[in-house]
């Protein structure tokens, strides 16, 4: 009896392991800290925080398809260079949409060749990296690109607004997290990610259309860089070529922490959610304690490490991997 | 034909052809950087090229690396091959370069280092280094600040916090190096709390000012590597309405020279690519026609301020 128990409760915690490991990280920090834990601290790493956590979703779903997609962070620069420079040619009306169309495009590119034509993803993705980073250059002629009027715009709103007091990104990256979470844990096609990431041959045969599936998974990413994009644009209201560089790293490893296999057939919405805030607290926290820079780089690392650790410990019940 | 036509066509030819002969042309070439990158850059190409072809006298043969070390090396040697007069290189990296500089070296050609130096062992291979004085721009950026403290009379209590450049950069080590060096000279008594990198990005520079602004309810100036940064840390302090900290940056961009003009951006270093390129290109001249050039060519980099501005342009980048 007791020791029936004792396994359900290291189920249920086998499945939070991420989550109890955020938690021991926030109470260190807070100790550590006594700012940490303030409500206009805990809002500004949330909001900054925001444009990689909205990237991570997308990737979340390419992750559990079985594929990766390094070539969100330079996507995001892109989004970024297009957004602004349309702005000050078109609006903001229509600069937006153009920008969505464009990035949709290329996640429609990648999609098509990662799906329909199933190359390897890893070097679709990474020779995207480089070729979108120079299509941008190419786009604006290495220039960086800045909002000439920035007073006198509704743009601002999307980095900068605040709805009943809390900041638009927040709530851009809370809302769009509830639907992308409803979308793969509650709908067909969510299940048909999980099972073209699980094993793509048996999905086939139970006529899942593999080839569709992951299209929509490199949509899905490129509507949320997109998104990413204006929050970044919006925000600093203006830009370098360069905005997105090493974002892809960052958004994969909020993922992985988060607990998606990068084999596929696994992860939630929630634990990248996770993922990507304990990344954000730990940069946050870091900053506060004040510890030199170059140390934090290791710090850093030695932490994802110890959420990791933690996370399997919890689900195989010990600290040790049995031989 | 006549005698008399054949005796025009020499005259004529002779008159057309006399200063082409008389002067010697020099061949100079150039393997860039990453033209593209950012604004600097493009523009640095733009003023090198035009300079070169108001000068009659030089004949520009002009390369980029695109970032590329090994790229970079072969543009070198290529150059070597094509026996150019001399060579100007703006390093991918400081000591990667080094063996093919020393290749030119041997071959005779002098070799002008551009915009950031080569690593020191190189120093034998090259016969000048053109280009900004970064330690000398963090130097300035604090008297321009402490100035700034003075005049508002807080220089004996004032507390500043510094963004520096991506870590390992020679600019951000040097610039920070000047900025720490001088402010306790001009200022002995503003403290310098804290000092993190905003890696010359805006967005993670406003991030890093968002946790200075969280941890310090007191903060009297702002120093950054550089204006790009800066006006992240701006945006920062604007969106927690914290008001009246004094903003100080270096290489002044267009978009810290118009928050300058709206009064909320306090001063910078400015620093033109087209000086950059003119000076490099006058050393590679000045090293051809014999004339004494000193090892390290600095161009100047002048302090601007709200006060001054109006002496300036609008920075193209």
């Amino acid at each position: 009896m007791a020791n029936l128990a004792r396994k359900r409760i290291l189920t249920v915690m086998g499945n939070q392991g991420i989550l109890i490991a955020f938690v021991v990280f926030m109470v260190i920090f807070a100790l550590a800290s006594p700012k940490f834990l303030s409500l206009d601290n805990l809002q500004s790493v949330v909001r900054s925080s925001a444009i990689l956590g909205v990237m991570a979703l997308g990737v979340t779903f390419v992750v559990i398809s079985g594929n990766l997609d390094l070539s969100v962070g330079s996507m995001m620069s892109f989004s970024t260079i297009v957004v602004l420079d349309l702005h000050d040619k078109l609006g903001p009306s229509l600069a937006i949409p153009t920008m969505y169309l464009m990035t949709l495009g290329l996640g429609g590119t990648i999609g098509f060749l990662v799906g329909y034509l199933r190359l390897n993803s890893l070097i679709v993705t990474l020779g995207m990296l480089s070729a979108i980073h120079g299509l941008t250059l190419t786009y604006s002629g290495g220039k960086n690109m800045d909002i000439d009027d920035k007073a006198g715009t509704w743009f601002s709103f999307f980095g900068q607004g605040e709805i009943l007091g809390l900041p638009v990104p927040i709530i851009l990256f809370v809302a769009l997290a509830a639907f992308l979470g409803v979308l793969l844990a509650k709908t067909p096609f969510g299940r048909k990610v999980y099972a073209v990431g699980g094993n793509s041959t048996a999905a086939s045969f139970s006529g899942i259309p593999r080839a569709r599936t992951v299209f929509t998974c490199y949509l899905i990413s490129a509507f949320c860089v997109a998104t990413a994009g204006l929050i970044q644009a919006s925000r600093s209201m203006g830009s370098q070529n360069t905005v997105g560089q090493g974002l892809e790293l960052e958004v994969l490893a909020a993922v992985i922490l988060g607990g998606a296999s990068l084999l596929g057939g696994s992860g939630t919405v929630l634990k990248t959610v996770i993922g990507v805030l304990i990344l954000g607290f730990i940069q946050n926290g870091l900053l506060l304690i004040g510890w030199p820079f170059y140390i934090q780089y290791v710090i850093t690392w030695i932490i994802i490490i110890l959420a990791v650790w933690l996370d399997i410990s919890v689900k195989r019940g010990k600290f040790w991997a049995t031989i | 034909m006549s005698t008399k036509t054949l005796l025009a066509t020499a005259v004529t030819a002779t008159v057309l052809m006399g200063p082409a002969l008389a002067m010697a042309e020099m061949r100079i070439g150039i393997t860039q950087n990453n033209v593209g990158v950012d604004s600097y850059q493009t523009t640095y190409e733009s003023a090198f090229i035009a300079a070169a072809e108001a000068n009659d006298e030089v004949r520009a043969v002009v390369l980029d690396a695109g970032g590329d070390v090994a790229r970079q090396i072969a543009q070198v040697d290529s150059l070597i091959q094509q026996e150019v007069d001399a060579i100007i290189i703006w390093p991918t990296n400081g000591e990667a370069v080094i063996p093919a500089v020393r290749r030119a070296h041997n071959a005779g050609i002098p070799v002008v280092v551009t915009n950031s130096n080569i690593a020191e062992q190189g120093f034998d291979f090259i016969r000048s280094f053109s280009g900004p004085d970064n330690v000398t721009q963090g130097s300035r950026s604090a008297e321009i600040m402490c100035d700034k403290f003075k005049d508002m009379g807080i220089e004996n209590e004032a507390k500043v916090v510094q963004i520096s450049g991506q870590p390992g950069y020679t600019t951000a080590i040097e610039r920070a190096a000047g900025f720490e060096d001088r402010l306790p000279e001009v200022c002995p008594n503003v403290e310098l709390m804290e000092t993190q990198p905003g890696d010359w990005n805006r967005e993670r520079s406003q991030q890093v000012m968002e946790a200075f602004l969280t941890k310090y309810d007191d903060i009297d100036g702002v120093y950054s590597g550089d204006d790009n940064m800066g006006v992240g840390a701006l945006n920062a302090a604007r969106a927690a309405d914290r008001d009246g900290i004094i903003f100080v940056g270096a290489t002044n961009f267009s978009v810290g020279y118009d928050a300058m003009a709206e009064g909320e951006y306090w001063g910078s270093i400015y620093q033109s690519p087209v000086d950059d390129a003119e000076a490099a290109l006058q050393t590679a001249i000045d090293i051809l026609e014999g004339k004494e050039v000193p090892f390290l060519n600095y161009f100047d980099t002048p302090k601007i301020t709200q006060d001054n501005m109006d002496e300036f342009t609008r920075p193209v980048f």
